[in-house]
């Protein structure tokens, strides 16, 4: 199976290809993490450390790097979105889930948080294509990070909706919760998708809208649940039939 | 050496330990706020001497914590040092009644500006 443009793509006539804002988003988006690998970088230089917080400015130099060049590979990958055929396939969502987290365990330690899988009681395939899948997944654990409050743990959750078509891979974060206006906005934004979706109040949402182009790729589609103490950023996509055949 | 209390508000944990990491040789005694209703909160615990604010904060602006530190006698008189990626959209002229005193740019400054900014700010 397979999928070109998806409803996303044709609503928006080819999103980050279109000019100035997508390229602002970007670049705001990367100032963050560029600005502070400079800081520490400057400091290295000035020799005036010891030896212990030399070895954390250079861990923290490479993390950040590491979390500025996925955001770069994500935009790399979304403008080339109509010239690429994704191959759609059955997918354990759980081994997926448990790399992700194996992958940023180390960032969330070093942020002295936690992220954490919680799998569904049953085994369950999802169809997906597996690259976009997870840089879905790991752009919602970035911006799990961003908010989670310290000493938390970030929860990758795998869950079936009733109608049992539809399983759901969520993101859940314990931080301040978003205030009402935000949250409507957010949803409003993640229905229509017409214009970059604001993730975070200190967010541009360039990372959720490249997230909802994948998913719409993937005839999925992304979407918030507010909670008191956080909010979870989720993705459902088509429970695969092969179980069944099995 | 100073030992004037500075309030970093700044939702970055990395950059604020960077933040604190220079002021604290500089002799300050620091305070971090990830978040601006925590601010609001340790700003009547410990009365900074100053802050150094980041604009674009996670759960509201910077810009509602400037507005509600002048809602008080006590605490619009704190002097603010904005550290900001949007510096160059943003003119002390502009921010002077809020009591923002400097802003630095995070793309262009270096770490001792903060130190320069601060001495100027307290002098």
């Amino acid at each position: 199976m397979s999928a070109t443009r998806g409803e996303h793509e044709r609503l928006f006539n080819g999103p980050l290809t279109d000019g100035l804002p997508s390229l602002v988003a970007a670049a705001h988006e990367l100032k963050s993490p560029l600005a502070l690998v400079r800081q520490l970088s400057l400091m290295l230089e000035g020799g005036d450390v010891s030896a212990n917080e030399q070895k954390r400015m250079l861990r923290q130099i490479s993390l950040t790097s590491e979390r500025a060049l996925r955001l770069t590979s994500d935009l790399t990958r979304s403008v080339r979105m109509s010239d690429a055929m994704f191959t759609l396939e059955p997918i354990n969502p759980q081994q997926l889930c448990e790399d992700i987290v194996h992958e940023l365990t180390p960032l969330f330690l070093a942020h002295s948080r936690d992220v954490k899988l919680i799998p569904h009681k049953h085994p369950l395939l999802l169809v997906a294509n597996r690259d976009l899948l997870r840089r879905i997944i790991m752009n919602f654990s970035d911006n799990a990070l961003n908010y989670a409050e310290g000493g938390t743990s970030v929860e990758i959750r795998i869950g079936m909706l009733k109608s049992g078509n539809i399983i759901r891979l969520g993101v859940r974060d314990y931080g301040p919760a978003l205030s009402g206006d935000i949250l409507d906005s957010l949803r409003g934004k993640l229905a229509r998708a017409s214009t970059p979706i604001h993730a975070r109040p200190q967010s541009s949402g360039l990372g959720l809208y490249i997230a909802s182009q994948f998913a719409d790729v993937m005839n999925g589609k992304i979407g918030v649940t507010r909670h008191r103490d956080g909010a979870t950023f989720y993705v459902d996509l088509q429970a695969s039939r092969q179980l069944n055949l099995l | 050496m100073s030992t004037a209390t500075i309030l970093i508000v700044e939702d970055d944990d990395w950059l604020a330990e960077q933040h604190s990491r220079v002021l604290t040789k500089a002799g300050y005694k620091i305070a971090v706020a990830l978040h601006a209703l925590v601010a609001i909160q340790v700003i009547d615990d410990i009365n900074p001497d100053a802050i150094v604010l980041d604009v674009l904060l996670t759960g509201s602006t910077a810009f509602a914590l400037l507005h509600e530190l002048q809602s008080y006698g006590d605490t619009g008189d704190i002097p603010i040092i904005l550290c900001t990626n949007l510096a160059s959209e943003l003119s002390v002229d502009d921010l002077e009644l809020y009591g923002v005193k400097k802003i630095l740019d995070k793309t262009t400054m270096v770490p001792d500006d903060l130190v320069v900014a601060l001495r100027s700010v307290l002098s």
